[in-house]
């Protein structure tokens, strides 16, 4: 057993420190200094996420001679995640994820600190989140992601340097991915670039009702219509091989009725858990991708990402590196309204219904105001049945055209300004 | 579900058993367990290759483990080969792993055919000596092995990808319909017709499938254009606006459907000439006891193409239909009149194959039904690639196609020029540009080689900036480990779709210049 003041971090960090020790005439604004050393071994950076992405980011940190390096996840350890989560072991299914891979690293790299933090990234605060120089998200949730972009942007104060944090943000599917950099009230937000999401595949009702074509049908079927027929109140458990074989074997009952082919046991698994192929090759590349700019943007040794990067894997390697806009009407970055042109005479819940599912907006259980003076608000209990009727209501009985609406969700800690004009 | 299949789920839902067999039957090699060599190997130890071998003489130093997840404090003095070998060994206990604490050099000389035990060699931090002999013997193999050569240098880092040939059939295109609204086969034709337009059933017009909205009106404009379909593109604009006019309703989907997918449906069903191509190639034209099934299938569909009686002139249908508005039965009988019609063709193809077979003394069992099958069904999408060696790209350099690439702005083709002079450098002075403390000093050295580099291509050597080379040495090939691991999971990648014959791999040298976080692939 090496005594570990004997590892001298000249030796260790020795391909960083040319970097840092060294001028650039490719970044001429670059200059060398002990302090930058100092503060990559002094500063706080937060993980969220200790998955496919998370214990490749918490390994790259660590070697990039980060010392205090803290990890939030909410997620136990599944036996799908070993083949890409590789600080995790089937010893370790069912620990927490956090814990764990913590555990993991700071056995393995001297002089590293990872603290874990087992629960939801919303039972933070604002205290939390403030300590840290950088925040380097791998998740695998839009909502999540959302969450921390608009805490992280509503902290930035522009006369207080420190509250600025830099997200860095990365995302895998299959052979796909993507790393951007966003430096709040500055760049582009994770809420800027909703738009460019797909939109979720979602089958029509009736096909599931009526005319099942497709494998899929019949498992949705099973899944949303059979399933509280034959078991009430009694909510699914994806996570229960019991429930899942209950499911596959009413699809295929479904399906032979129809004649259609298809159901197996792992579509029906994939259509119900919305699973997203995974492996630690694309994960590898997202990551590190994601750390080298947060070195980059620690050290300022060359210039960082500005400020997305999209990575597609399956025909040869390719990238694109591009600026991604503000966009000028962005409900959290940006301090101007959104429009909006709807028909007068359509329902309030016309108008929920359309803003649940539009790309950009995505809400999940939106409360409505305006000019202050609330028009439906999904709690509490007692509020929300009395201003249920105003659901049914024409918008042009409850306001005037041009006026702005204060939209709030119960996922989101920013509120929407949205300025209605009746067409 | 096992507990292997419940373990590699998500990997399985991407390659299939078929691609997981092929990974658990694959023995690698790497050559250095350096921190981008072993974090290549992270990447398949994880989804369950067979083996790996790890070859490395050299023992663990501070700079190793503070570049590398996979040799710790523990492992310093001890042997890099061993260490790394167990370390990755612990991340898949499916996977066996083995270690040779020698030089490669040595352990050909030793051993000449050493090589010939892998299905896959991966080889970092060598020089490119090792790398050309290396490379050498990979390429003469009795089966040729593929060689996958990385290298990172500070914020660079670059793979090449080396093998004679890669056959692809599972490409995973994004789209496999084949729906020939242009050229329907009788059965297809007589089915659409079946269908009442006249019906005053709302829920029945409203749920004629697309496909025979298509082929009635495309009949239509046939007989009226000489049997010819939509060309121009306001003769597709009126085949919309005709089958618009046959709407009942704003609402109707069906017919949505049919007019979204106009453009696509006048585009001719034709083999494509990358297929083509592949059907003149001298290895489908001439076969032999030792060819592949890719080529011998591929000769047996060229067959089945020429005969026009049994394939009106086009690949196997896919036997694919997307989804689309219909009833339940219209949509599987449709569907089941494209899939019969898909096995009569690889029931053709197949005969075609068993007489090849014949012909070259084989058995007819020799290439699987289920071969055959997945062949057809992906025959306009078939993908042969031809990689140069290392010796042509050395000896026979694409100097059009390098000026090009160098006359582009910001081009990361300038990281290959510094890199390959790099390389010189160590030929004239045994280290790396910028290893040293007197680092500034390699500057002009190493510019020389790059000026050496060019003027070879006949290339102005002012492409390439002091400031650039400077750069470089300011890396002294320093290891860092988010470039390693960056690499590590492009590199591992492509090994993947080597071994699996799945998806397609890039051709040939990959560049990731993580200064600017940009990438770029150039067939050298």
């Amino acid at each position: 057993m090496v005594d570990a003041q004997t590892i001298t971090d000249n030796e260790r960090w020795a391909g960083i420190y040319k970097l840092l020790d060294r001028n650039s005439l490719i970044h001429p604004e670059f200059e060398p200094q002990e302090e930058i050393k100092e503060f990559i071994q002094s500063c706080k950076i937060l993980v969220i996420g200790a998955g496919g992405l998370g214990c490749e980011i918490l390994k790259n940190l660590a070697l990039s001679g980060f010392c205090d390096i803290h990890v939030i996840d909410m997620d136990t350890i599944d036996v799908s995640n070993l083949n890409r989560q590789f600080l995790f072991r089937r010893a370790d299914v069912g620990k927490p994820k956090a814990v764990t891979a913590a555990a993991f690293i700071n056995k393995r790299v001297q002089g590293v600190t990872v603290t874990p933090h087992y629960c939801k990234i919303q039972d933070k605060d604002e205290d939390f989140y403030s300590e840290f120089a950088l925040v380097i998200c791998g998740l695998d949730s839009i909502e999540a992601r959302r969450w921390m972009n608009a805490t992280l942007v509503g902290m930035r104060d522009e006369d207080n340097p420190d509250s600025l944090k830099p997200l860095i943000d990365g995302g895998t599917e299959g052979f796909k991915g993507q790393a951007r950099v966003i430096l709040p009230g500055i760049t582009s937000c994770y809420e800027c670039s909703m738009d460019m999401l797909s939109k979720p595949t979602g089958f029509p009702l009736c096909t599931i009702a009526n005319t099942p074509r497709l494998p899929e049908h019949c498992i949705e079927w099973a899944h949303i219509l059979e399933w509280p027929n034959k078991h009430g109140e009694r909510k699914m458990d994806t996570d229960d091989p019991k429930d899942i074989q209950w499911l596959y074997e009413t699809a295929l009952a479904r399906a032979k009725q129809y004649n259609i082919q298809g159901v197996t046991y792992s579509l029906t698994q994939g259509v119900v858990k919305n699973i997203i192929p995974a492996i630690a090759a694309t994960n590898a590349i997202i990551a590190a991708s994601c750390c080298n700019e947060a070195l980059k943007i620690a050290t300022t040794c060359a210039k960082n990402l500005n400020n997305y990067m999209m990575y597609s894997g399956n025909d040869s390697v390719y990238t694109y590196t591009f600026e991604h806009q503000r966009k000028d009407d962005c409900p959290v970055c940006s301090t101007s309204a959104t429009k909006l042109d709807f028909k007068g005479d359509k329902t309030l819940e016309e108008l929920m219904d359309y803003l649940k599912e539009k790309p950009d907006v995505q809400l999940k259980k939106p409360s409505f105001a305006v000019g202050g003076k609330p028009l439906y608000m999904q709690a509490p209990k007692q509020l929300e049945e009395a201003m249920r009727p105003n659901l049914q209501k024409s918008l042009s009985e409850l306001f005037s055209s041009g006026d702005e609406l204060t939209i709030t969700d119960s996922t989101l800690p920013f509120s929407l300004q949205v300025i209605v004009t009746f067409v | 579900m096992d507990a292997k299949t419940q373990k590699y789920d998500r990997q399985l839902r991407l390659w299939g058993s078929g691609g997981q067999q092929a990974l658990e039957s694959a023995h690698i090699l790497l050559i250095n367990a350096s921190a981008v060599g072993c974090e290549i190997l992270k990447n398949l130890v994880l989804p369950g290759i067979g083996q790996f071998t790890v070859v490395d003489q050299g023992t663990v130093t501070q700079s190793d483990i503070g570049s590398n997840f996979f040799l710790d404090a523990d492992s310093l003095g001890k042997s890099r080969a061993e260490r790394a070998a167990e370390l990755l060994g612990e991340l898949n206990e499916d996977v066996s792993g083995h270690w040779v604490a020698k030089d490669i050099l040595s352990l050909l000389t030793e051993n000449p055919s050493f090589l010939s035990q892998f299905s896959m060699v991966i080889a970092s931090d060598i020089t490119r000596q090792t790398a050309e002999k290396v490379s050498s013997l990979c390429w003469t193999n009795l089966n040729a092995i593929p060689f996958v050569w990385v290298k990172t240098v500070g914020l660079l880092g670059t793979a090449r990808v080396i093998l004679p040939e890669h056959v692809i059939v599972e490409t995973h295109p994004d789209n496999v319909a084949d729906i020939r609204i242009d050229s329907p086969f009788p059965e297809l034709s007589n089915y659409a017709k079946s269908f009442d337009f006249n019906t005053q059933d709302t829920l029945e017009f409203g749920h004629i499938p697309y496909v025979a909205i298509l082929l009635k009106y495309m009949d239509e404009w046939k007989q009226e254009h000489d049997g010819k379909i939509p060309g121009t593109y306001a003769e597709k604009n009126q085949l919309k606006a005709n089958i618009r006019s046959g709407m009942r309703s704003g609402d109707d989907e069906n017919f949505d459907e049919a007019i979204n997918s106009v453009l696509r449906s006048c585009q001719p069903t034709v083999v494509p000439n990358a297929i083509k191509a592949i059907f003149s190639d001298p290895k489908c034209e001439t076969l032999t006891a030792e060819s592949s099934s890719f080529w011998i299938l591929a000769r047996a569909v060229r067959d089945f193409v020429n005969d026009h009686g049994k394939s009106g002139g086009l690949l196997p249908l896919s036997g694919t239909i997307p989804d689309m508005k219909a009833q339940t039965d219209s949509y599987v009988t449709l569907q089941s009149i494209y899939k019969t019609k898909a096995k009569k063709d690889v029931q053709e193809v197949s005969n075609l194959v068993y007489i090849i077979l014949e012909s070259l003394g084989l058995a007819p069992g020799s290439i699987a039904s289920e071969e055959i099958e997945t062949f057809c069904k992906y025959s306009a999408f078939l993908k042969v690639i031809r990689y140069r060696s290392l010796e042509e790209e050395y000896t026979l350099p694409k100097t059009k196609q390098i000026a090009s690439w160098l006359s582009e702005e910001d081009s990361a083709f300038a990281q290959y020029v510094l890199l390959r002079a790099s390389d010189s450098f160590f030929d004239d002075h045994g280290r790396y540009p910028g290893e040293g403390n007197d680092w500034e000093e390699d500057v002009d050295h190493l510019h020389a080689n790059v000026a050496t580099l060019l003027q070879s291509w006949g290339i102005d050597t002012e492409v390439i900036s002091k400031d650039q080379t400077h750069e470089i040495c300011r890396f002294g090939k320093g290891a860092i480990h988010n470039i390693a691991s960056f690499m590590g999971g492009v590199a591992s990648q492509e090994v993947i779709k080597l071994i699996t014959h799945q998806y397609i791999p890039m051709d040939n040298t990959f560049i990731f210049d993580g200064a600017r976080s940009v990438t770029a692939v150039f067939a050298v």
